[in-house]
Formats: C-alpha cells, structure tokens, sequence
C-alpha cells in the first residue's frame, strides 16, 4: 500500500508539472541561498580567525595586567618583559612559534597624519606569518637602523613612495613625546585594509629605544602547535610565564579577546533562525499549491475516499507529495548553491570598497568556505521544513466527506 | 560751620587725590607684566607630573630673552637632548632622533607637553596682556595670605590661548599669587597657583607653580625653577634655529 502511495505521489506530481516546478522552486531558491548565505559567514569566520591570530591577538596574547582597564589613555608604560617571557614560552612544549611587538599611535608631522606604528622582530615574524608574500615593493627594515615599511595604501593616500623619509611623533613609556625621522624602505598589503591604510612597521629595536621600552615589548602573541585548543592552552602558558616573570599578566586566548568574531559566531546562530524563515516562507507556496490542488481534486479525493482510502492515507499521500517536491527542490537549489560557493570560493567577493574607512578585522577580499556538514544540514533542514508545512493542507484533505466532495463534480 | 567746611575740603581732596592714585586693571596687569620680563634669564627647573599612572619628574634647563624669547631643553633621561624654542612668532621642538625642526602650529599646540598639564600653546601667550585683552578689577581678596588684586581679563584678539583669564594679583610686589583660564563660555580650563617665589633684584619671582588642566582626571604638574639667574649675557644666536639643532 505504501509503495502504491508513493507512485500515486510521483504520479501526481508530474501530472501537475508548473504546480510542481512552482512549488520545488520556491524550495531550492531557499536552499540555495541559505547555502550560499552559511558558506559566506563561514568563509568570513575563517578569515577573521586568520587575521585575527596572525596579525592582531595570536592565539594567546600576552600583555601587561592593567593594559586593558587603560587602554583608552594609550598606557604604553604598561609593557612586559620580554626577556622572562621569552625564557617561559622557549620551553613551553604547547607553543609553536611567538612574536613580540609593539603597537603605538603616532603623528606623521608635515601631514599631521594619525598612523599606528607596529615594532616588530622581523626575523621571527617571516615564521609567524607570511611577511614575505605581503611585502609588495622593496624589503624588510633591518634592526637597528630607522627604517619602515608601510601600507601601501597609507602611502598611495600621502603620496610617499620607496626612499621617502617620514618624522613620527609618539608618547613614549615615560610619558612623554619623542620624535624619530624613518626611511621608508618596503610597502606591504595585507589582506585587512585596516592594516594597509593606517599601519607601518618598524625594527623592534628601534622603536623600543623610541618609545623608551628598552628590554619591554606591549605584547607577545602566540601560535599553538596543530591540535592544541587556545582556550585550553591560555591558562597553562598564563602559569608558566607568571611563575617565570614574578608578576602577573593578561594572558588570554584568542576567542576570550576578540568581540567582534564572538559577534560573528552569534551571527551564525541568527542566520540558522533566518535559515527557518526562509524555509518557511517558500514552505507557503508548497502549502497554497498543496491547497489549490486538494480543492482541484475534490472529485479524486471523493472517489478514493467512496472507494475507501482512510484519512490517514490520504494525509500520507498528500504529505509524499510535498516531501518529493521539497527533495527534488533542495537537491536542486543546494546543488546550485554549492558550485556558486564553489565558483566565489576560487574568485572572492571583493569588499574593499565597502570596508574602506573601517577598522574590521576581515579581509577586504572574502572567500565563501564550503561546509560538507552545514549543506548536508541545510538539505535535510529544507525538506524535513517543506515536507512539514504540507501537513497543513494534508490534514484537511482527510476531513473531506466524500458525499461533500462529490458535490463539486 | 568754618569747621565742616574745612573738613569736608579735606575729605574731598583725600577722595580726588585716591582717585588719582589708585590703579586702573590696565595698569595692574602691566605692572604685573613688566615683573615678569627681563631682560635675560637662565635657570635649571624639574616638572613634577604627577596623573592617574604616578608621579614622573623631568628636569630642563631654560633660556630667556626679554617677552617672546625663550629656549628649554630637556635633561632628564627620557627627554634628554628634546628642545622647546619660542620666537616671536613661532614655537618649534627639536627631538636628537628626528632630522627635520618640528614647527608646532594649529591643532598640535594644544598637545601637552611631556604628558605635563602644560600645553606648548601655553608657552605662546605674550606678555603683553593689556594689549590682547580688556581687563575688569572685580574687587579684592586674600590668597594664601596674600592681598590680591581679582581681575577679569576677556580676550579682544584671537591669538591667544584662552578667551577669558581670571587673576588674583599682589597689591604690593604684582605677582599674579593666581590665575584660572577659561573658555567663552566660561568652563575652566586651566588653573594656576603659585606655591613659593623668591625675591631677585626687588622683584619677586614664581620658583614653584601648580599646574592644573581641569579637562584631565586627577593630574597636575608641580614646576620648580632652581638656580634662577637673571640679567646675564647670553649668546645672540641661542634663540635660533640654526642653535637650535646643535
């Protein structure tokens, strides 16, 4: 009997094609944009993630215990030792590599420019990230001489090039003003246009002799070895380095850190909610269409219901209906929206023009990410949705007396 | 009756010949100007800087030459070699690590200097107030045991740093003992007390003033001048920029 339904259903459908393809179509436009809409937070994830653990936090930061509380009176005399640091995280077996910097606002004089300065060891950064692959014009600044590499953008906005000397002022860990004049050496473009529009970097060495921070840095950020949870690891490194250092310090993962990407993860959880409604709402044309065609075939559900066929069955066969619709409308509508993510995961969606102006840490290309798991979910999600929403009508079809029903013939 | 008469001859001519003597704003606020300028001047002096980090001491040596001139450089490690110069007409910093003069103009005038509650647009105010603004004698009063003048002075030209100056100042030696500094409207800006002076050549001078800016939290600056010399000769070039980069 069941299998008698079944082919009744199938038969049904192709019998009303335009009901059917309306019906399927208004499913795999949703599926296909929830598929597409999930592949691109989760390609924005990634990258933040990225960006956020190569040129922001690390993995684990380790800063100055009152840096935060501060922050917003540019304390750059809360800085920590990086001698004792360095020794704790050297033997600490959870980290794989860990770079020291020191990050200050500045004032270019001539153009009163506000940039922020990035001092930076050169030689453990090229482990750290890709510095390389981001120098886009001539080379890295060399330790102890005053030389910079900047932004490329920052310097297209100044109109300065490679050769060109820059006078930067800054309030140094004494509390004071200094000004030091550097060489602009090399241009980078990192993927954040943040970084590129507002940051240069320059020798560790140097800035900590111009800001005053001999033998201190602002903070060291910290890449995990694979496999290593950073929420984990923080408090293990956070003991080390204390006991090492002989004070205490805000040493906490990436996630604890950033507000912006704990934002983004509840994004998700909102879109999964968007994700519903879309469903929904194509699930109502699946209803209308359901509808129209139960009072269409009042005469069929007469005659199956004169010749015996239950309410139960007639649910179970006004229901196959919908469920088949809905397969074949989410096979179709994922199938599209995986080769578009597929196609933009190769080409990026460029957001430069957007995010100019704004300090986000995302890049200004993002690349939607394909989750084998999430489509799977967003496929089952989208028929077990629309075979739901048939329910509705179904269940009305089996109250239908055939005496009633045979009325409209 | 030739009594009363006599009398009130007298007590007319006591308030005509007061009248006469006593001093208009205008003329208190140039006496007070002239103690203040010599014609040379040389001193060693600390900042006390005191926010809501702790306290930062940064010492300096200082130059003058009559009203606009003068030349500060810094000897304390953190600042050691930095150089504060006024001309006429401009305020410029020299820093050892930086090749080019920094000419201070606009809205970096209005950067505190070394963190202190000292602006480098404070260092631009001229001597000369009577000529910037229109003074007012609002009545009398004593600070910290001193007779005061209280004055009103409200800015007539755009140059200077502060619309409106209130100063309290010595009957008798014309040391402003006080001052606040306020914008148009009247919210304070600024305040500052002198805490000890010492008499040079029957002029009394201002060896500890008390530094406060009303727009930070919890801070001021503590300025001592030790060693204070006046009158002494000084090279021509100091006050240059060519001197200024040595």
């Amino acid at each position: 009997m069941k299998m008698h339904l079944a082919k009744t259903a199938l038969k049904n459908i192709s019998r009303h094609k335009v009901r059917s393809i309306l019906s399927g179509t208004a499913i795999g436009i949703s599926a296909m944009a929830i598929v597409a809409l999930f592949s691109l937070i989760q390609g924005m994830s990634d990258d933040m993630a990225y960006n956020l653990k190569t040129y922001y936090t690390g993995e684990v930061r380790v800063k100055h215990v009152d840096y935060e509380i501060n922050e917003r009176y540019n304390p750059m005399h809360l800085t920590v030792d990086w001698e004792s640091v360095n020794d704790a995280l050297e033997q600490d077996e959870s980290v794989d590599t860990y770079v020291p910097r020191i990050t200050f606002p500045s004032i270019f004089y001539g153009s009163n420019y506000g940039a922020v300065g990035v001092g930076a060891d050169f030689a453990r950064e090229a482990e750290f990230q890709d510095l390389e692959g981001s120098l886009k014009a001539g080379r890295l600044p060399e330790n102890g001489k005053n030389e910079m590499m900047m932004g490329a953008t920052l310097a297209r906005d100044l109109k300065l090039k490679l050769g060109d000397k820059v006078t930067v002022m800054s309030t140094t860990a004494a509390r004071g003003t200094n000004a030091i004049t550097l060489e602009i050496v090399g241009l980078f473009a990192f993927p954040v246009g943040s970084l590129n529009s507002k940051y240069f970097w320059v020798p560790l060495d140097r800035t900590q002799y111009f800001l005053r921070m001999e033998g201190s840095v602002q903070e060291v950020l910290i890449k995990l070895k694979e496999g290593v949870a950073s929420k984990a690891a923080a408090p293990l490194i956070k003991e080390a380095v204390e006991a090492r250092a002989g004070v205490e310090m805000d040493i906490r993962s990436w996630e604890e850190l950033s507000t912006t990407y704990g934002m983004l993860k509840m994004a998700q959880m909102v879109y999964n909610f968007v994700a519903m409604f879309f469903f929904l709402l194509g699930s109502t044309v699946i209803i209308n269409t359901t509808m129209m065609v139960i009072f269409e075939r009042m005469r069929e559900i007469g005659t199956l219901g004169a010749l015996g066929m239950h309410g139960k069955e007639l649910i179970r066969l006004f229901f196959l209906e919908g469920t088949f619709i809905s397969m074949i409308g989410s096979a179709f509508g994922v199938a599209i929206g995986v080769a578009l993510t597929l196609w933009l995961s190769k080409t990026g969606i460029d957001y430069t023009d957007a995010m100019s102006g704004m300090d986000f840490e995302m890049s200004s290309i993002v690349y939607p990410q394909l989750s084998v798991g999430r489509t799977a979910f967003v496929y089952f999600y989208s028929v077990i949705i629309a075979s739901a929403a048939t329910f509705i009508p179904s269940r009305h079809a089996a109250k239908i007396e055939p005496v009633e029903a045979l009325r409209y013939v | 009756m030739n009594n009363k008469i006599i009398v009130l001859i007298i007590l007319l001519t006591l308030v005509v010949v007061g009248s006469v003597f006593a001093l208009t704003g205008e003329e208190i606020v140039r006496k007070a100007d002239d103690m203040q300028i010599f014609d040379t001047s040389e001193a060693t002096g600390e900042m006390r800087i005191k926010d809501r980090f702790g306290i930062k001491v940064s010492t300096f040596n200082s130059w003058s030459r009559g009203a606009d001139e003068s030349l500060i450089e810094f000897t304390s490690r953190a600042e050691r070699g930095q150089k504060v110069l006024r001309t006429e007409d401009e305020l410029y910093l020299y820093f050892p690590d930086a090749e080019e003069i920094i000419r201070m103009q606009g809205a970096m005038l209005r950067q505190s200097m070394l963190g202190s509650d000292v602006s480098y647009e404070d260092m631009t105010g001229g001597k000369d107030r009577v000529s910037q603004y229109d003074v007012e004698l609002l009545g009398e009063e004593t600070v910290s045991g001193h007779e005061c003048y209280v004055l009103m002075m409200v800015a007539n030209v755009r140059t200077v740093p502060y619309p409106k100056e209130k100063v309290w100042i010595d009957k008798e030696t014309f040391l402003g003992w006080k001052a606040e500094y306020y914008t148009k409207s009247g919210r304070l800006l600024k305040e500052i007390e002198i805490l000890k002076a010492k008499e040079f050549d029957g002029r009394l001078i201002a060896t500890e003033t008390r530094i406060s800016d009303k727009m930070k939290t919890d801070t001021e600056t503590i300025m001592i001048l030790e060693d204070l010399k006046i009158d002494i000769p000084l090279e021509d070039d100091l006050f240059s920029l060519e001197e200024l980069s040595w």
